[in-house]
């Protein structure tokens, strides 16, 4: 991979001591059909620190991630991303943050370069056709940017959906399983852009079943579980006990969405 | 100013994308095209052979198959942001509602603006009507009721786009708004094709607008609400 080069508006930046954390959640929770995903957490993200949400299947990780990227909105509780409450001002918290889901957001009838010059149009990227290419090339996609997403393999939309993200200038970035169908080069990728996001002060957090990969490049760990934090550790990292009413007792969702 | 020209943009982004994405899948126009030749067919067969009492139904017929067909036209572009999580990646760009509501429409209006020119063509050969004195009015008709259609289609394929029976709810909550521009639009057909000898033509038109406006600024207004997923 090329020297990737990312951008980060200087708006979300400033001295480490005078930020804003980069997530702080009270008491966050959502239900779905009336059972909760996430069931209260607490939790507070220092400005950039890499962290890992770790957990079973149905702990409430991709649930978290949807909330703090405005993608659903909470049941109970609050959360602020770089002192930005997600409820107040969701408009402004969708500037701040980058979301890689499961899903890749991609339009199959679209090339590869043309998901990515929509995406830059809509993230209003400045010289958009230049950062394009550079994605392209940054993601190892340079020479199927013409080819229709429709004939990508799954590790190939995947590298191209995290090129999405390099058009933006995001202060926090959410990975949802990054690693999943990738090969051993896109898992290098996804490693070097850990680094350089880490190198420009931009928070990361991570869901995955397992930090073996990563482990090197992270600050701290969330653990969750049945919709609660179970632990929280390492640098820049915090979580306080649920204070709503009937906490860990309330049945949490099988699978959490 | 420049927020109305930064929003215009973005509009013109998605509807361009929708455009493209239509252009190589034919995902909206052939089935709906092929979808509104049928409904006429069989318009013409239930009415029977009888050329005067076609061309009298022609405007009805011309714009419950328009309708029909445009229900079908937006169910299909919004199922494009059905791809992968695109709805939601679309959700999540920072920027206004209101622009991503204007590109879904923008893309839809143009559809059903073929679509009704095709289906206007379709009935003038089909019933033996004369359009060709006509054309003007006519076009103002059909631009006026593809915008309506465009409008109320997209706000309600918003709605009913995650749902897993959209296609029964979609026409069930389309067509009684579509309604007054049923009836705007057959009328204004009629007027224009008799040659408005009642100078009613100008008013049912009036109706059309006045339709397309309030359904613009409400679609607008409230298509954010449905991208959020709960």
């Amino acid at each position: 991979m090329p020297q990737t080069t990312i951008y980060v508006s200087p708006r979300s930046l400033g001295a480490p001591d005078t930020r804003p954390p980069a997530v702080a959640t009270t008491d966050l929770a959502r239900l779905f059909a009336g059972s909760p995903a996430l069931a209260g957490v607490s939790l507070r993200v220092d400005g950039g620190r890499t962290v890992a949400l770790l957990g079973p299947n149905g702990a409430g990780k991709t649930t978290l991630l949807r909330l703090l990227a405005t993608a659903i909105r909470p049941s109970y509780g609050q959360a602020s991303v770089d002192g930005l409450d997600l409820a107040r001002d969701p408009a402004l918290v969708r500037e701040r943050v980058a979301y890689l889901s499961h899903a890749t957001g991609l339009y199959d009838d679209l090339t590869g370069r043309e998901n990515l010059r929509f995406a830059a149009t809509m993230l209003r990227t400045p010289d958009p056709e230049a950062r394009v290419e550079r994605a392209l090339a940054d993601v190892g996609l340079g020479a199927r940017a013409a080819d229709r997403v429709r004939d990508f393999s799954a590790g190939m939309r995947k590298r191209l959906a995290l090129g999405r993200i390099l058009l933006g200038c995001a202060s926090l970035v959410l990975l949802d399983e990054p690693y999943a169908a990738l090969d051993r080069e896109g898992m290098s990728l996804v490693d070097q852009l850990l680094v350089a996001w880490r190198g420009v002060g931009v928070t990361v957090i991570v869901a995955s079943h397992s930090t073996e990969r990563f482990e090197s490049l992270l600050d701290g760990r969330v653990t969750l579980e049945r919709g609660l934090v179970r632990e929280a550790s390492g640098t820049g990292v915090m979580s306080t006990p649920p204070s709503l009413p009937g906490g860990a007792a309330l049945p949490v969702a099988e699978a959490a969405r | 100013m420049s927020t109305l020209s930064a929003e215009a943009r973005i509009a013109l982004a998605i509807a361009r994308k929708d455009a493209v994405a239509e252009l190589r899948g034919r995902h909206a126009t052939v089935s709906t095209l092929f979808f509104a030749a049928v409904v006429l067919l069989l318009f013409g067969f239930a009415l029977g052979p009888d050329a005067a009492r076609l061309a009298e139904a022609a405007p009805g017929l011309l714009w419950l198959a328009v309708v029909f067909a445009g229900i079908l036209a937006v169910n299909r572009l919004h199922l494009l942001e059905t791809d992968d999580g695109a709805l939601e990646q679309l959700a999540l760009y920072p920027v206004p509602r209101r622009a991503i509501y204007a590109g879904k429409a923008l893309a839809g209006f143009g559809v059903m603006l073929l679509l009704g020119l095709v289906v206007l063509g379709a009935v003038a050969v089909l019933f033996a009507v004369d359009i060709g004195g006509a054309w003007l009015p006519l076009l103002v008709t059909v631009v006026l009721g593809s915008a309506g259609v465009a409008a109320v289609g997209t706000f309600y394929a918003g709605v009913t786009v995650r749902l897993r029976a959209r296609e029964v709810m979609l026409p069930l909550l389309m067509l009684p708004v579509l309604a007054p521009l049923l009836l705007g639009a057959v009328k204004a057909t009629a007027a224009a094709l008799a040659g408005d000898p009642f100078g009613e033509l100008g008013a049912w038109l009036q109706l059309l607008v006045g339709f397309d406006v309030i359904m613009i600024i409400a679609g607008a207004a409230t298509y954010g609400y449905l991208l959020e997923d709960g």
